[in-house]
């Protein structure tokens, strides 16, 4: 494949000069080049003097290749024409559509994919005579996909300078290409808006206030050399607007006088902005106060009940079993592990937290959940449960091992247990904190650092509650079984949920990564249990001790470099046919330029945001979205389906998700089709725990003029 | 007590989980014109070592590369990188190519190959480093092809960015350029200051492993 594009580029370089001569020597309105097809766009080919004429380039782009903004980002250009008019007609500059963000390994660019209108104005002079004024444009682009393919065409409109009696009305393709795409223009600066900046240590701070809370934004710099492209951009909801961190290129010396681009807000509004120098208001300001509050109190709610999702359950059992132990023990003591293993959920998802900012500030993009796209991770993951399991079915103590070697205090090495159950319960829920509350982590992470942490320090407060309320309510405990026998049976049941968590721990790394992952696997597996024999047959001892603790550096060892060398990303192609297996209906691999696409041909789309790692997108899938009478329902409703696989990492689902106000999956969005409402309304999120009906009722409530169209398909 | 004990052994597992996970994604680094130029190790396209630090107290000159740029070629078919190579290594100038396209990706090429390109082209740079790892392409954040760093006798970068003010894939555009190496290197060999230190480069992005 990636030798075809290579020659595929030898080839286009050699011809595409002759190519698009040819193109120019017919000198027509429209030119079909290598990827795109460029067309001069006039809706009114009678000009009348003393009148600005509104025309356009129009470029048709093959899918997957786009051409440029204005400032094309980190490389690219736009593209240019040299117009050649009759005397008294002249054209005024390009304007240019919001664009899109296209990332390319570490660089950022900024264009357009799919298809684009650059409209200009045309002032006829009074002085024009009427008769023919043919328009003559030479056009040279950049096309690009991960090559780059430079063109050139020359195209002509025969128009003609005729008076006003003479003007019919308006038709045919050209204008509707014109009423299609003059939309996508950014509009000015709403009045009273007020768009400020003051650099930091780092970049500027933008501040866009117009009145109403905004929660996601992106900015485009018209400028180049001022900001460091790739790097994203930190917004902070304001209650008349917002604020957003910017990182400048470190090659700047001066700043600039004003920070001119384009600011696009969610649901596709864009405003020309030009930021002046000025004070930005503090990133949380009173107002913002009562919202975090409540989603601190939401937090709290969503992290107790977060202990019921199945993603928790396996630690549950570990806890539940620790619970009966200590109901033997002094009452301070018990309160002792309530506080620790409280402790232990905190201090984690504060370093989870703070991983996902570091990490975001230093120029990745990812959302919640991030460290399960990341193999070693899953591995990793399996081999710490799979051990435990193995220790919990009574192949060996580690602790009896271990510690007796150590000679340390028991009390203390209790504790540290605790915490780290506390630690184990995190990293377990976090495929489950996002889907069950998607909007609040969204929210959270949204916010000023401080904010951010209150809201996850509810969270975990919240998830460590029912177990610390327990440890303080001694009464309640005295209504558990008194220790005995029995517990030892329980605990080798208990390695059951956690030898089925590596089951599918097992299933996600096979998913991304491939049946050689599993082998890395289970090698691992392997070790870890010679590991735990070793350890099961001499306990105590300390040359054991030390061998099995080789064993299992060995084993870590062999798991990070296996993933990294052997485990090969399995083509996203599969994510479309393995999803489109249930149900009949025709699930296609999720692009922002899939879903323009179907909208502007007049199909609703809706898109499952989902990842192998999420159980509840699994759940959803199979209970809602891949059952019959769905599936009917998407049909009737001609709804394109497009799913959006983040068990990887992918950049464009995450920021997608970001512009949905999300930071992590499930996400399930309806937009209704172009033709049915204008392409401005918002799309519908639908809950993250679907049911049929709920997909049925939201398909129902599309507008009218979709269904009209639906015979069509 | 039975598994609490043996829980608190696997922590130190988990922490080395969070911090592999912390350290996966690399990011690509600044570079800042008036710094100090990073120092690097690669293989040229006759398999010697080369480091930037052989050649402290020599001006050094690093193009980004790609035979199959439409950008690169411009300069190549027109014959003015050649010339620009043999100008300026002929006063002493260290003039690195570096190809930084992966394995696989657009505009890898293997040393023999490199050796070929050069012996057609007539090109004349003192050596080809074969970046395939993209290594110095991220110490020197270089974005595109052609792209042009100058590094002066005390080490420190001069110059970053486009070779000249046309950003046009068209040989015709050569003639009447500013040319930005050439005005950074007389400038400064003249011991003034470089009247345009920072540009932005034009060309291919540059085609790094995924």
């Amino acid at each position: 494949m990636r030798c075809f594009r290579f020659l595929l580029v030898l080839f286009a370089v050699f011809v595409s000069g002759a190519a698009a001569y040819a193109a120019s020597m017919s000198a027509s309105a429209s030119a079909d080049a290598k990827h795109l097809h460029v067309q001069l766009v006039v809706p009114e080919t009678v000009l009348s003097a003393g009148e600005p004429a509104d025309i356009g380039l129009y470029f048709k782009l093959e899918s997957g290749w786009h051409v440029y903004w204005k400032n094309a980002g980190d490389s690219g250009e736009p593209p240019h024409v040299r117009w050649t008019l009759p005397d008294g007609i002249t054209a005024g500059e390009f304007q240019y559509p919001a664009p899109k963000r296209l990332p390319l390994g570490p660089l950022m660019d900024f264009g357009y994919e799919d298809e684009v209108l650059f409209p200009l104005t045309l002032s006829v002079a009074k002085t024009v005579k009427p008769g023919p004024a043919p328009l003559h444009a030479k056009v040279d682009w950049l096309v690009c996909r991960e090559v780059c393919i430079p063109g050139k065409a020359e195209l002509e409109v025969a128009a003609t300078v005729g008076d006003h009696a003479g003007k019919t009305a308006a038709s045919g393709p050209d204008v509707e290409i014109y009423k299609r795409l003059l939309g996508r223009l950014p509009e000015p600066s709403p009045q009273g808006a007020k768009a400020v900046f003051e650099p930091t240590a780092t970049g500027f701070r933008l501040a866009f206030l117009a009145g109403q809370r905004e929660t996601s934004a992106q900015f485009f710099p018209a400028d180049q050399n001022i900001l460091s492209n790739p790097t994203p951009q930190t917004v902070s909801p304001m209650a008349t607007g917002l604020v957003l961190d910017l990182k400048k290129d470190p090659n700047m010396t001066a700043n600039p006088a004003q920070l001119r681009g384009v600011l696009e807000l969610s649901g596709g509004r864009a405003y020309e902005i030009a930021a002046v120098p000025g004070s930005v208001p503090a990133a949380a300001p009173p107002t913002t106060a009562g919202d975090a509050f409540r989603a601190a109190g939401l937090a709290f709610l969503g992290g107790m009940i977060l202990n019921l999702m199945p993603c928790v359950f396996p630690v549950l059992f570990i806890k539940g079993l620790s619970l009966v132990q200590a109901s033997g023990e002094a009452q301070h003591k018990q309160r002792g592990h309530g506080l620790v293993y409280t402790a232990g959920i905190v201090v984690s998802f504060w370093v989870l937290v703070g991983a996902l900012l570091g990490l975001r500030a230093a120029g990745a993009t990812l959302g919640w959940g991030f460290q399960f796209q990341s193999p070693i991770f899953l591995g990793l993951m399996a081999g710490l449960l799979f051990f435990l399991g193995l220790s919990l079915a009574g192949q060996f103590e580690i602790g009896l091992t271990l510690t007796s070697a150590g000679g340390s205090l028991a009390a203390k090495q209790g504790y540290a247990g605790s915490f780290f159950t506390g630690v184990l319960a995190v990293i377990v829920a976090t495929p489950c904190t996002a889907p069950f509350m998607g909007a609040a982590v969204g929210f959270a992470l949204a916010q000023s650092a401080a904010v951010t942490f209150a809201i996850f320090t509810a969270l975990a407060l919240g998830l460590a509650a029912p177990y610390l309320l327990l440890t303080f309510q001694p009464a309640w405990t005295k209504l558990l079984p008194r220790p005995g026998a029995w517990m030892e049976v329980l605990k080798q049941a208990t390695a059951v949920p956690i030898f089925a968590t590596v089951i599918w721990l097992a299933w996600v790394l096979a998913q991304t990564r491939g049946a050689e992952s599993v082998a890395v696997l289970l090698t691992v597996f392997l070790l870890l249990a010679i590991a735990g024999w070793i350890m099961g047959r001499w306990p105590a001892r300390r040359i054991p001790s030390v061998a099995a603790g080789l064993v299992i550096v060995f084993t870590i060892a062999v798991c990070v470099y296996g993933l990294n060398v052997f485990a090969v990303p399995v083509v996203a192609g599969n994510a479309a046919t393995s999803a489109s297996g249930v149900g009949g209906a025709r699930w296609e691999p999720w692009s922002q330029a899939a879903v323009d696409k179907y909208r502007a041909a007049g199909r609703p789309v809706f898109v499952d945001f989902t990842a192998s790692w999420c159980l509840s997108c699994q759940v959803n899938e199979r209970v809602a979205l891949r059952t019959p009478e769905v599936d009917a329902a998407f049909r009737k409703a001609n709804v394109a389906l497009l799913k959006a696989d983040w068990t990887e990492r992918d950049d464009a689902i995450s920021q997608a998700l970001t512009a949905l106000g999300r930071s992590g999956v499930p996400a399930y969005v309806l937009y209704s089709s172009n033709s049915a409402t204008g392409s401005g309304d918002a799309p519908v999120l639908l809950p993250e725990a679907l049911t049929p009906g709920i997909v049925i009722d939201a398909l129902s409530k599309l507008p009218a003029a979709t269904s009209a169209s639906a015979g069509n398909l | 007590m039975v598994w609490n004990p043996q829980l608190s052994r696997l922590s130190c597992l988990l922490a080395s989980f969070l911090v592999s996970v912390a350290v996966l994604p690399a990011t690509a680094q600044d570079l800042r014109v008036g710094a100090a130029a990073p120092d690097f190790t690669a293989t040229d396209s006759n398999g010697k070592s080369e480091s930037l630090d052989q050649f402290h107290g020599k001006y050094v000159v690093l193009e980004w590369h790609n035979q199959g740029c439409p950008y690169t070629r411009k300069h190549y078919v027109s014959g003015n990188m050649q010339s620009l190579q043999k100008e300026w290594t002929a006063k002493g100038v260290v003039w690195l190519t570096v190809i930084s396209s992966a394995p696989g990706e657009q505009g890898y090429v293997t040393a023999t190959e490199e050796n070929s390109y050069l012996s057609k082209m007539h090109a004349a740079p003192t050596a080809v480093l074969m970046d395939s790892n993209g290594k110095v392409g991220h110490l020197y954040s270089a974005k595109t092809t052609p792209q042009m760093v100058v590094i002066d006798t005390a080490g420190k970068v001069i110059y970053d960015g486009a070779i000249d003010d046309r950003p046009t894939p068209d040989v015709e555009d050569i003639k009447g350029a500013k040319n930005y190496l050439n005005e950074a290197l007389s400038a400064s060999m003249a011991g003034k200051p470089v009247p345009t230190p920072y540009t932005r480069p034009y060309g291919c992005s540059v085609k790094y492993a995924d």
